[in-house]
């Protein structure tokens, strides 16, 4: 009768879930870690890393990530989306990678959660509207069904304490247990059943204020009386199996590399939260879940929009660790807009209904750098701002320096003013004094040092050639062009190969690779279409590929590992690709 | 300052961790407890005819019982006297009152995980688990309405004192002998602030748990 997953059952009473703890609870044989963020969220989670199967209530709750103790996964706040895998430190883990999370509720101080979610959180009468305060959890060996009965035949006054006599006990159709008083004494239990024979008590007394510690303490004793002649009957009793927990099967691929194959098929529904303007022709946007959670967004990530005038274009989330309950972008007005910027600045507004896709992660963050260098010049601030914050929140070191034209142009300057690293704006410079302070920032490269630059073309190429003048490592500049200025050649005609599937394609010229392979039914991922934001990258096994796009860094179209199908073709007559 | 040590021991962990917060520098003369059963051997009975770990050598003075060894440590080298309130007598007894409730985790939780991990088959493990569980219910009782009056240690105070560091390493193993601590929320929020008190170390089997909010 109370066994049913598809009730809702208290796991902790609200402030067991302390700041930066995590919590072990149990229900109906599953079992939970349960963990308070700092923005105050009661993430509810089934009891292990999707990795080796680790408890994760031996991990660390740093505030706004859950890390597992083992090999040091992160899952973010809210999603429970994987964030970081410290093995892969170059790699942005799929989107897919998430834990299981129950639906959780809090309330009469209770921290509620159902297996499989149904209905609500009982509505209690003698609790609505009225100060109340949770008792100590009372765990018992037994099983639920005794307690239940024995419990419905306990009193709760004596000689010392009599506040709570003469009450007369109902079980509530939700399974609860009541104790009305004839004042404003009532008492409200709540049973969860840990497993077949452990089950927790959790009391719930009106009337009394949390701070009435003779109170508590004299209930507490109350029902520790009550365990002892529980337990005594339950010793008698026949033993009962465990509970068989079921435990969802990981999918093999979802714990070793990112997926690359499937596109944003399927978006998600936002709205307009706000609109406002952050600097000078950039709107600040940010978007809400219509059925509540977002998929967490990996710091560098960008989302497609779709636009009301149909057109789909890319912006980078600028959202921290913490921020897990919307996105937030920033829009320039481009001057020569071909549609995308002008339309979201002259006609969505707040309240309208976008489809955006899943964040994609084509520019991600190592959390393995002893120094992390920021370069920005612009709208390129926003995905070094999303990243900025993830080393702040892990106290790891970073330098950010943003390239802008004046004060007017200084985009998020209240995020950028919450940071703590080391932050210097390059205002007003000329072309040339910008090559001059790029020189300076990538003077004295070192070991373990790792820069990220985002911002319009010349400036990046500029900071690209500063960094490699000054003996950065290929592998070690990362980038992200907002968008691909160089003349695509298609007049190439080729024939491509695919390893896996075993078909021959030809494309011709006119044609991509990539609407070649979907003419096919061969599903790929693509985003911007013209070679920037990587999306659509296959990697090639043989064959010489005829670079195209500003994805790519120098070294790896030079090994013509990878192609950007979207608008890289062939050198050679044939193509093989991974697919 | 020497010790008598053995790496997987709880009680040989809480000395070395108390001596890492006194900021005191020892060496450590490891003893082979498991399989070596040095601890029984002629030369370590000469040293602690109990044959029992840890031993700690301060210049002549030999002591041995781990909070015995703790009471020595803080009452000498704790400049601040908070470790072991020796000028306060309700506190100092509670402390040895915590510390005696210290020794009998050893005997119940330590009992159990010397049974399942290092192979002491003549214990009695159901007995030793029912035990632990009887002093955790206690202890779960007795912290929980210290964190409703405001308090985070075992013993009043705004300091710990070292009857926490003498309860904390055979909680924390605990599930090395088969003892959940998952009925023992309370216990569970304690061993977290024991776990940010500067100076801290680990020992295998016990993770730190990251900074806390004051510290964010």
């Amino acid at each position: 009768m109370i066994e049913t997953k598809l009730k809702w059952h208290p796991i902790a009473a609200s402030d067991d879930l302390a700041p930066r703890h995590v919590f072990d609870a149990q229900l109906l044989g599953q079992e939970i870690a349960a963990w308070r963020a700092d923005d105050g969220f009661a993430n509810v989670w089934e009891n292990r890393c999707l990795h080796r199967g680790v408890r994760l209530t031996i991990g660390i709750n740093d505030g706004n990530e859950l890390k597992c103790q083992y090999h040091g996964w992160r899952y973010s706040n809210r999603s429970a989306n994987c964030t970081y895998i410290p093995a892969h430190p170059a790699d942005a883990p799929a989107r897919t990678v998430c834990n299981r999370k129950y639906t959780t509720r809090e309330k009469y101080g209770l921290v509620w959660t159902a297996i499989e979610t149904s209905g609500d959180v009982p509505e209690i009468s003698l609790l609505a509207g009225v100060p109340s305060a949770p008792l100590r959890a009372m765990p018992i060996n037994s099983t639920a069904d005794l307690v239940e009965e024995m419990l419905s035949a306990a009193v709760f006054e004596s000689a010392e304490d009599n506040r709570w006599s003469e009450m007369s006990v109902e079980t509530d159709p939700s399974g609860a247990i009541t104790f009305t008083g004839s004042s404003d004494k009532h008492l409200v239990f709540f049973l969860q059943p840990l497993d077949s024979e452990r089950t927790i008590i959790r009391g719930v007394a009106t009337g009394i204020g949390d701070d009435d510690i003779a109170g508590l303490r004299h209930l507490n004793q109350c029902l520790t009386t009550l365990r002892a002649a529980i337990e005594a009957r339950a010793a008698q009793q026949d033993r009962v199996d465990p509970m068989q927990p079921v435990y969802t099967q990981v999918e093999a691929d979802l714990a070793t590399m990112p997926d690359r194959g499937e596109g944003s098929v399927n978006g998600i529904r936002v709205r307009v939260a706000s609109k406002t303007m952050t600097a000078n022709d950039v709107a600040r946007f940010e978007f809400v879940g219509l059925t509540g959670s977002l998929p967490t967004g990996q710091a560098g990530a960008h989302i497609d929009v779709h636009l009301p005038n149909g057109l789909i274009r890319q912006y980078s989330l600028t959202n921290g660790p913490a921020e897990t309950d919307s996105y937030i972008i920033g829009v320039k007005r481009e001057p020569n807009s071909t549609g995308g910027s002008e339309c979201l600045h002259d006609t969505v507004r707040e309240g309208d209904i976008l489809l955006v896709s899943v964040p994609r992660n084509n520019f991600p963050l190592r959390r393995d750098a002893v120094r992390s260098v920021f370069v920005a010049g612009g709208i390129g601030i926003t995905p070094l701002l999303s990243m900025a914050k993830t080393l702040e929140n892990q106290r790891l070191n970073y330098e950010l320096h943003y390239f802008v034209r004046d004060d007017d142009h200084v985009a998020f300057a209240d995020k950028i003013n919450a940071l703590t690293g080391k932050i210097t704006l390059h205002k007003g410079l000329s072309p040339e004094d910008t090559g001059k302070a790029l020189h300076r920032i990538y003077n004295g490269p070192q070991n373990a040092n790792h820069t990220y630059i985002c911002g319009p073309g010349p400036m990046l190429n500029a900071a690209r050639e500063a960094a490699s003048h000054c003996g950065w490592d290929d592998g070690a500049v990362h980038f992200e062009y907002f968008k691909n200025t160089n003349e695509i050649d298609d007049s190439s005609s080729f024939e491509i190969a695919l390893a896996r599937s075993g078909q021959t394609l030809q494309v011709k010229s006119g044609e991509t690779v990539l609407d070649v392979l979907r003419a096919n039914g061969v599903s790929i991922a693509s985003s911007c279409s013209q070679g920037a934001c990587g999306t659509c990258k296959v990697a090639v096994i043989e064959g010489d590929v005829d670079h195209q796009d500003v994805h790519l860094t120098d070294s790896e179209k030079r090994a013509s590992a990878y192609i950007m199908t979207c608008v890289s073709r062939a050198k050679s007559d044939r193509l093989v690709l991974d697919i | 300052m020497k010790l008598y040590d053995f790496e997987l021991s709880g009680n040989c962990y809480k000395i070395r961790m108390f001596l890492n917060i006194l900021g005191i520098n020892y060496d450590r003369h490891p003893i082979d407890f498991f399989p070596g059963n040095e601890h029984k051997g002629p030369e370590f009975l000469a040293i602690n005819p109990l044959g029992q770990l840890p031993v700690l050598v301060d210049g002549t003075f030999q002591i041995r019982d781990a909070q015995a060894i703790l009471s020595y440590l803080a009452a000498k080298y704790d400049d601040g006297g908070t470790w072991y309130p020796t000028s306060d007598p309700e506190r100092l007894g509670e402390v040895n009152q915590w510390m005696a409730f210290g020794d009998m985790i050893t005997g119940t939780a330590s009992a159990a995980r010397l049974h399942d991990g290092l192979s002491y088959t003549q214990i009695d493990v159901k007995a030793a688990r029912a035990g632990a569980h009887r002093l955790f219910r206690i202890l779960d009782e007795h912290l929980w309405f210290a964190e409703r009056e405001g308090r985070s240690w075992i013993c009043k105070g705004d300091t710990p004192t070292i009857a926490d560091i003498a309860c904390f390493p055979y909680i924390m193993l605990a599930l090395e002998g088969g003892v959940s601590l998952q009925d023992y929320p309370a216990i569970r929020r304690w061993t977290d602030r024991v776990k940010r008190i500067p100076g801290f170390t680990v020992m295998s089997g016990i993770f730190s748990a990251g900074a806390g909010v004051e510290a964010a």
